[in-house]
């Protein structure tokens, strides 16, 4: 049991938990598979940036990509634009957003390295621009996604969200290569301490430039998702995955100074993230009190799940 | 003699401007946020009204500047700018109430008249353009009442918390919810007016609600709350939509496959033209009053096929103003 404690995801988990429980008090037990389905559904988005965004921190001090929100609108504008609609453009679709958010990653990562900016003002001055892109290519317009893809987006295999499905693959490949590959090693050792890294041999500028990349892919591919899940893009749909996506990394447990990193923590901030609004909502508080209490519950979160390592 | 007849020149000078010419003035629009369609359909509304007025001589410029991160100060720095470019006039949706004052005084001084609407600002100087959020409010709920004469549970969807809008939406609601014991209002969660944001936070309530009879909204956020709905497996409660394209089709839809009814209720996007004919008007030196109140876009039943039909996909019902129209208007308020 001890060994359990000193998981940095555990405290997420636990919180996840405790939300759950003090929501069904109020629902009863008949509505305790409806609000996990929700919150499987609605998690499965903060999962998918949370994972390309846990990449990023890990990195290092002063590693954080503040263009998720806009990479997302950019992509799934884009996508939908593309597929008008039309029966059986889904790949298309998908292609259009994997290739937006391949070059959002890429020049994101060009202006911190070409141009030595820091990365906060290099990602949040380009935010700007994906954001005009895309007010520009579609004037705000909400197209309907494809049907089928609709249906896919909402729909459920055995009982599960599709999109956590998704969500839940892509963890396990970001598991396995951080774990057992070596550039999950490369990774985290740059994360430690990117000189040394540097000086062992390690190629720290291409763990940097994919890094970069794989954020803004897994953005693309979660507001392709969210606009096909939500029945069109809209221009403000990526704008609370800013602070959503940073908040289920830390309170996952991954440190914000870097080097470590924990994927089963985000699925447990993720839902946690979700359940914590439901309950306060299902509770009746007004927004301001609600969003007190968010934050002090998120720091507390932060403090056991930190506060554990560094005695550690 | 000669100063007296000077006077009097002046007098008629001052008189005269009823009809002034206002070819040659230059009218600013200061929009503190494009991030949604409905900002894009306004600033769409703007362009094709002002341009067509400049092409007929009515005015000489009308430029649309918007700032890009929605912040009071920034807008402030921005209206200063404008003071120094010389416009005539700010046509203004305020970022804040209160916050841009100052700026707006400078202007005041500056002799440029600042008109604002959407967002107002509550300096005395300025004119704001309202639209009577308290009984938008207050009509979703007696359209409820008519529709629902056994009452029932009501699941209220408020804007962007925090704003005047919401505020005022969401009083006028609890208000009229007074007059009717029959109805309770049950959950109330924040839309931000986004479909997305709407649905999401439905979701997460929905579980703990009882059977809901219908739902008060705020615009934008009908459509997602409907997919809550239908996601929870839930009857689907009258919803009060607003004005947008995939609410309005989505009512269409279902009203063919089992005749679901419901209302819709927004401000249209091209208030920002109404703002700007009476900025026209202020500039050519009629007699405004600083609070023109206009109506708010109401979509019924026997209205939503026009509706439809005029609406471009994927954005909201909207209605561009006209001089005659405001000349219209501001006569009424007279």
């Amino acid at each position: 049991m001890p060994a359990l404690f000193s998981r940095a995801w555990i405290w997420s988990w636990l919180a996840t938990i405790v939300v759950f429980g003090l929501t069904l008090t109020l629902t009863g037990r008949n509505g305790a598979g409806g609000l996990a389905y929700a919150a499987l559904a609605f998690g499965a988005f903060s999962v998918i940036v949370g994972l390309g965004q846990m990449l990023v921190i890990t990195l290092g001090p002063g590693n954080v990509d503040l263009s998720i929100p806009a990479v997302m609108t950019l992509s799934g504008t884009l996508a939908l634009k593309a597929m008008d609609a039309a029966p059986g453009t889904a790949f298309l679709g998908l292609a259009v957003a994997l290739l937006a958010g391949l070059a959002t990653g890429l020049a994101n990562y060009i202006l911190i390295a070409a141009l030595r900016l820091p990365p906060i003002i290099a990602t949040l001055a380009a935010s700007l621009v994906y954001q005009s892109v895309a007010i520009w290519s579609n004037r705000g317009l909400r197209i309907k996604p494809p049907e089928a893809l609709a249906d896919f987006a909402t729909g459920r295999s055995l009982g599960v969200p599709n999109v956590a499905l998704v969500a839940l693959v892509l963890s396990v490949a970001v598991w396995i290569v951080l774990e057992r590959g070596a550039f999950g090693r490369w990774l985290l050792a740059s994360g430690q301490n990117m000189r040394a890294a540097r000086l062992a041999g390690m190629p720290v500028e291409r763990v940097r430039a994919t890094t970069y990349v794989t954020v803004a892919l897994f953005a693309g591919l979660g507001g392709y998702l969210l606009a096909s899940f939500s029945g069109g893009a809209s221009l403000d749909m990526g704008q609370e995955y800013l602070l959503t996506s940073i908040a289920v990394v830390v309170i996952g447990g991954t440190s914000i100074a870097g080097g470590h990193s924990n994927v089963p923590g985000i699925w447990g901030g993720a839902l946690f993230m979700f359940l914590v609004v439901s309950m306060l909502n299902s509770y009746g508080l007004g927004a301001g009190i609600r969003m007190v209490l968010t934050g002090l519950i998120i720091i507390g979160i932060v403090i056991a799940a930190n506060g554990r390592r560094a005695r550690r | 003699m000669k100063k007296l007849l000077l006077g009097a020149a002046c007098v008629a000078l001052s008189v005269a401007p009823a009809v002034a010419d206002t070819a040659s003035k230059k009218i600013a629009l200061s929009n503190n946020y494009a991030g949604n369609s409905w900002r894009q359909a306004m600033l769409q509304s703007w362009k094709t009204v002002t341009d067509q007025a400049i092409k007929d001589k009515k005015i000489g410029q009308a430029d649309a500047f918007t700032t890009s991160e929605n912040q009071a100060t920034e807008q402030a720095a921005q209206i200063q700018n404008m003071i120094l470019q010389g416009y005539d006039a700010i046509v203004l949706d305020a970022a804040s109430p209160t916050a841009l004052n100052g700026a707006v005084k400078e202007a005041c001084n500056a002799g440029i008249k600042v008109i604002s609407f959407d967002g107002i600002v509550t300096a005395p100087c300025a004119w704001r353009v309202v639209v009577d959020f308290q009984k938008w409010g207050r009509d979703e709920v007696d359209y409820l009442a008519k529709r629902l004469p056994d009452g029932g549970n009501l699941l209220e969807v408020r804007g962007l918390a925090g704003t005047s809008i919401d505020k005022e939406i969401s009083k006028g609601i609890h208000d009229e919810v007074q007059k009717y014991p029959k109805f309770k209002i049950v959950g109330s969660v924040h839309g931000n007016w986004a479909q997305d944001v709407a649905q999401k936070a439905v979701a997460g309530v929905l579980p703990s609600l009882p059977k809901i009879a219908g739902v008060v909204t705020q615009g934008g956020d009908g459509y997602g709350t409907a997919m809550a709905f239908k996601a929870a497996g839930r009857p689907e409660p009258i919803i009060i939509m607003g004005n947008r394209e995939d609410e309005l089709s989505w009512w269409k839809q279902e009203h063919a496959e089992n005749g679901y009814t419901t209302m819709s209720a927004s401000i249209a996007p091209g208030i920002a033209t109404l703002a700007f004919w009476v900025a026209q008007q202020i500039l050519d030196g009629k007699d405004v009053p600083k609070d023109v109140s206009v109506p708010f876009l109401t979509v019924t039943q026997d209205t939503l096929d026009n509706a439809l039909k005029t609406t471009p996909k994927g954005s909201v019902a909207n209605k561009n103003y006209t001089q005659a129209d405001v000349q219209a208007i501001l006569a009424k308020g007279k």
